[in-house]
């Protein structure tokens, strides 16, 4: 053999080699006819469908919020890989990969363990009435269902099918009617079936790249074996309880406040009277917590550790792509935040501040 | 010829000394734990040493971890990128060529000997490590049966041991991808250390390339992709997607680099 | 068996880009001789070596070794020949006995009975029967020469092909060696023995190709090549009277000076009696033959390693 024929030869099984995991993206998707309102409903009720999977999530937000809130950093501004076994809205898990270890989240029925391997602890809460995001959110489908809570009709339309994980899935795009989001769209392609989000792309602004990409690399839309969301772990693994989930929930529970009804026209989403407030629906959505005061000067220092800042009589305003942070400076420090416009945050601050009662202990 | 190239490597000195030097640093991190009990903080370091203070069966793993990323690679490049320049510089080559030895089946054997260079140099020091795990780390006073997986759950002795032997197979397998890179890169240079030097250039340069957002589209095709994927064994479930990708992936670099090696081979003047 | 080729050449060609390191050599050594592949360095000898081995392949041109086409027949053919290039060349770390028991080993279908008797016969026959298990890195430059050619004998080869192989010895080393060529010649081996020294090929060779520049300038049968020049080499004590004697004998006298005389004449004995009768005495008389120097530089350039800038001053002389 020449050597021209060998190199010729080397050179095929190498453009082989490279083409072959590209070939499965070029099976189109099937057309479908269903509607983009029919489409939206069955995003919005699929809370109950089972499925299990491999979801990857990008985010291009990177909030610089100080150590308090990493876990929310992360969850909006790193990759993550997950597993996820679904069997219901009662029981679930939801198992983020890391290189060397993993952090779980098993729920069932009204209680949620978080594991953390390399702490070897597993600690079980109470499910809370308000908490900040986690992993468990960002999984396609509850994506799909927080992004679409309270959509219209008129709202969405309809996209070409992509193939999503081997599902031939529609898309449906979102764009928000509210002048208050900072959300300029979202897209979705739905598992025709069950209506379960397959992968969902936010887009905030005028740009063409997705903020937040959560979609499934391996889906099944079959129920997961009972063990897979069952809490078995070993008795090597530290057991805790905890009487509150993260810093939302100790203050909603604990601080001796109760917020407003209303702020910025978005009416408050938990009937409860505690001392966090989630407002509005969903994609124009937003949340005050009230922080102690070394709390408050920890985020306010990492807030003014962003050049994009911005420090006003009435507090630090700081705006990272489709996500603003405000942390209030007059008499009690609450921090609010959401995918909102600037102005809507400082009226809600304006209306926090102004509307937060004193909690009577025994109230 | 695959057993002349055997008792070439077990006869060389070299070996043995890299061989022990490869074993040094996790035994000595193993007695430096065992010593002050001070582990990593969770979430830093090497996968599973946060783990081995409490179970020292788990010490093979962590020094796997330890010699994966870097000594063993550049253990790997150093002889498999000997293994036609460094004939070719001493000038034994022709005098193999002309025993006559195929220069296929010598590339063969050079590929087999870095191999088993590779399996010595990883069954070596998976069994010191179990030794100094078994004997210095862990808390004894616990006395539990079977190991913890990564995601929280009980592994049983022989799970335990079935997918240790899963997980040194597995890096055996990066390391062979490794080694037919070099020995390409041994055809090609003129120097040993030229070729040593390359293949350590195109793994480091490739773990550098994975850490940036802008290689997103060729990340699935670098060749350290995939390697610390041996930790998915040890999940519960265990974790297929990216072991497959890898086991793919360096079949694929072995049988591209080890078909370059032999087109440039094959017909190559041998001058020195 | 004697007749055959050994080894033939036709239109052997290598460029090395657009170097020719051998231009058009046409090789013919047949089964028995000794043949000795004379060159300046870099005359193309090591390359053509080297083709001939499969080592370097050929831009054009056919190889014949024991009948079969090289490379093509490498697998069959190099079996049969055992060979030195360039120099020995051995694992440093291992000793010489390990190296030729490996090199034993590499062979193809190399039978592991008998290997240590090879190995030791081997030894034995390069004289280094008695040396001890010290690496290479520590042999002397005649010990690895010596080692090197009993690689190249450990299969007892029909064809030897050597390049350099005194390199290195002492004196009673080349001896050596020359007598054990001279005698594996004996029992049938062909040698073929590339070296830039002429003395050596002198002494050993029945055949002789001249390299020049990657050309072969001269291929002949030794002894053709030292064939009488037609004078005769006289000595005598009394020179004025010799040649004023031949003079009148009308034998030309081609070179002389106080002792010798170089006459040109087809009989040496009956120049010695005709000059005895004459009462001159004669003290030496010997047949002149062209020595192997005066072929080579008769037929080459000059060395290969020298490149001369052209001259801009002889033509300006001129």
């Amino acid at each position: 053999m020449t050597p021209l024929r060998r190199w010729s030869l080397v050179a095929l099984v190498a453009a082989l080699v490279i083409l072959a995991p590209l070939l499965p993206r070029l099976l189109p998707a099937s057309a479908s006819d269903v509607t983009a309102a029919e489409l939206l409903s069955r995003v919005q009720t699929s809370g109950e469908r089972a499925y299990s999977g491999y979801v990857e999530t990008d985010g291009a937000v990177q909030l610089a919020v100080g150590d308090d809130f990493s876990d929310l950093a992360e969850l909006f501004g790193d990759r993550m890989r997950l597993r996820v076994w679904w069997q219901d809205e009662d029981a679930w898990r939801v198992n983020r990969l890391l290189l060397s270890g993993e952090e779980d989240l098993v729920h069932d029925g009204e209680r949620t363990t978080s594991y953390d391997y390399e702490r070897a602890r597993a600690v079980t809460s109470r499910d809370p009435e308000i908490r900040l995001p986690r992993t468990s959110d960002l999984v396609p489908p509850s994506m799909g269902r927080i992004t679409t809570d309270g959509a219209g009709a008129e709202e969405v339309s309809r996209l070409p099918a992509r193939r999503i994980a081997g599902v031939s899935a529609p898309g449906l795009r979102l764009e928000p009617t509210s002048e208050q989001t900072t959300i300029d769209h979202v897209d979705l392609w739905v598992d025709e079936d069950t209506g379960l989000a397959l992968r969902v792309e936010v887009y905030a602004g005028a740009s063409s790249t997705p903020v937040l990409t959560t979609a499934f690399r391996e889906f099944s839309a079959a129920a997961p074996e009972p063990a897979q969301v069952a809490d078995t772990w070993s008795g090597q693994v530290e057991r805790d309880f905890d009487d509150t989930v993260d810093l939302a929930d100790a203050a909603n529970q604990y601080a001796p406040f109760r917020v407003p009804r209303r702020v910025a026209g978005l009416e408050r989403r938990t009937a409860g009277n505690g001392a966090v407030g989630v407002y509005g629906t969903g994609v124009t959505r937003l949340i005050a917590v009230p922080l102690r005061e070394g709390d408050a000067d920890d985020l306010r220092e990492s807030l003014l550790g962003s050049p994009a800042a911005v420090a006003t009589d009435a507090g630090t305003l700081l705006a990272v792509g489709p996500v603003s942070v405000f942390l209030t400076s007059e008499g009690f420090s609450y921090v609010l935040a959401g995918t909102v416009t600037d102005e809507t945050l400082l009226r809600a601050a304006e209306d926090i501040v102004a509307g937060v009662r004193l909690r009577g202990r025994f109230e | 010829m695959i057993r002349v190239e055997l008792s070439k490597l077990l006869r060389s000195r070299r070996t043995w000394t890299t061989v022990l030097l490869i074993d040094a640093l996790p035994t000595l991190v193993g007695v430096l734990l065992a010593v002050t009990d001070l582990g990593p903080r969770p979430g830093e370091g090497p996968a599973f040493l946060s783990a081995v203070l409490t179970d020292g069966t788990l010490f093979p793993l962590a020094a796997l971890a330890i010699v994966l990323p870097l000594f063993l690679p550049i253990a790997v490049s150093v002889t498999a990128g000997e293994a036609i320049a460094g004939e070719a510089a001493a000038g034994t080559l022709r005098y193999v060529l002309v025993r006559p030895v195929g220069r296929l089946r010598l590339l063969v054997a050079k590929l087999v000997a870095a191999m088993a260079f590779v399996v010595l140099t990883v069954l070596v020091v998976a069994a010191t490590a179990y030794v100094v795990g078994v004997t210095l780390l862990g808390d004894q006073s616990v006395q539990v049966v079977g190991s913890t997986s990564v995601s929280g759950t009980s592994l049983s002795t022989p799970e335990l041991v079935g997918r240790t032997f899963l997980a040194l197979g597995y890096a055996m397998l990066c390391m062979l991808g490794v080694a037919a890179i070099a020995l390409f890169l041994s055809t090609v240079a003129s120097s040993s250390l030229g070729a040593a030097l390359g293949t350590m250039s195109i793994f480091v340069g490739s773990s550098l390339l994975l850490t940036l957002d802008a290689s997103e589209a060729i990340r699935d095709y670098l060749p350290t992709r995939y390697w610390l994927a041996f930790v998915d064994l040890f999940r519960d479930p265990i974790l297929w997607r990216d072991l497959q990708a890898g086991v793919i992936l360096q079949g694929t670099y072995v049988a591209v680099f080890f078909a370059a090696a032999w087109a440039n081979f094959a017909t190559k003047d041998v001058t020195e | 068996m004697s007749g055959d080729t050994a080894i033939r050449t036709q239109g052997l060609t290598k460029y090395f880009g657009r170097f020719e390191a051998v231009s058009d050599l046409s090789l013919d050594v047949r089964e028995g001789d000794v043949y000795g592949f004379l060159g300046a360095n870099g005359s193309g000898k090591t390359t053509t070596v080297r083709m001939l081995l499969g080592l370097v392949l050929a831009t054009s041109g056919e190889i014949e070794v024991l009948g079969r086409p090289m490379p093509r027949s490498g697998r069959e053919v190099l079996p049969h020949v055992g060979s030195m290039i360039e120099g020995p060349a051995a694992y440093a770390h291992l000793s010489g006995r390990a190296n030729l028991t490996l090199f034993d080993a590499m062979a193809p279908r190399s039978r592991r009975t008998g290997r240590k008797d090879r190995v030791e016969e081997t030894l034995d026959r390069v004289g280094l029967g008695g040396v001890d298990e010290r690496p290479v890195k520590n042999y002397s430059l005649g010990m690895r020469q010596r080692l090197g050619l009993a690689a190249a004998l450990l299969r007892r080869p029909r064809l030897l092909v050597l390049d350099e192989p005194t390199n290195g010895l002492d004196p009673q080393g080349i001896r050596d060696i020359r007598a054990l060529l001279l005698e594996l010649n004996a029992d049938g081996t062909t040698i073929f023995v590339s070296s830039h020294l002429l003395t050596e090929i002198e002494q050993l060779c029945t055949r002789v190709g001249v390299l020049d520049r990657g050309r072969m300038v001269v291929q002949e049968q030794l002894a053709v090549l030292r064939a009488p020049t037609g004078r005769i080499l006289l000595g005598t004590p009394e020179p004025g009277a010799a040649l004023a004697h031949l003079d009148r004998l009308g034998r030309s006298v081609e070179q002389h000076d106080d002792r010798r005389l170089a006459v040109r004449a087809p009989d040496a004995a009956q120049l010695n009696a005709e000059l005895v009768r004459a009462g001159i005495g004669v003290d030496e008389l010997s047949v002149e033959r062209r020595s192997l120097e005066d072929v080579v530089l008769a037929a080459t350039s000059g060395g290969n390693d020298t490149f001369a800038r052209p001259s801009r001053d002889v033509q300006d002389a001129s």
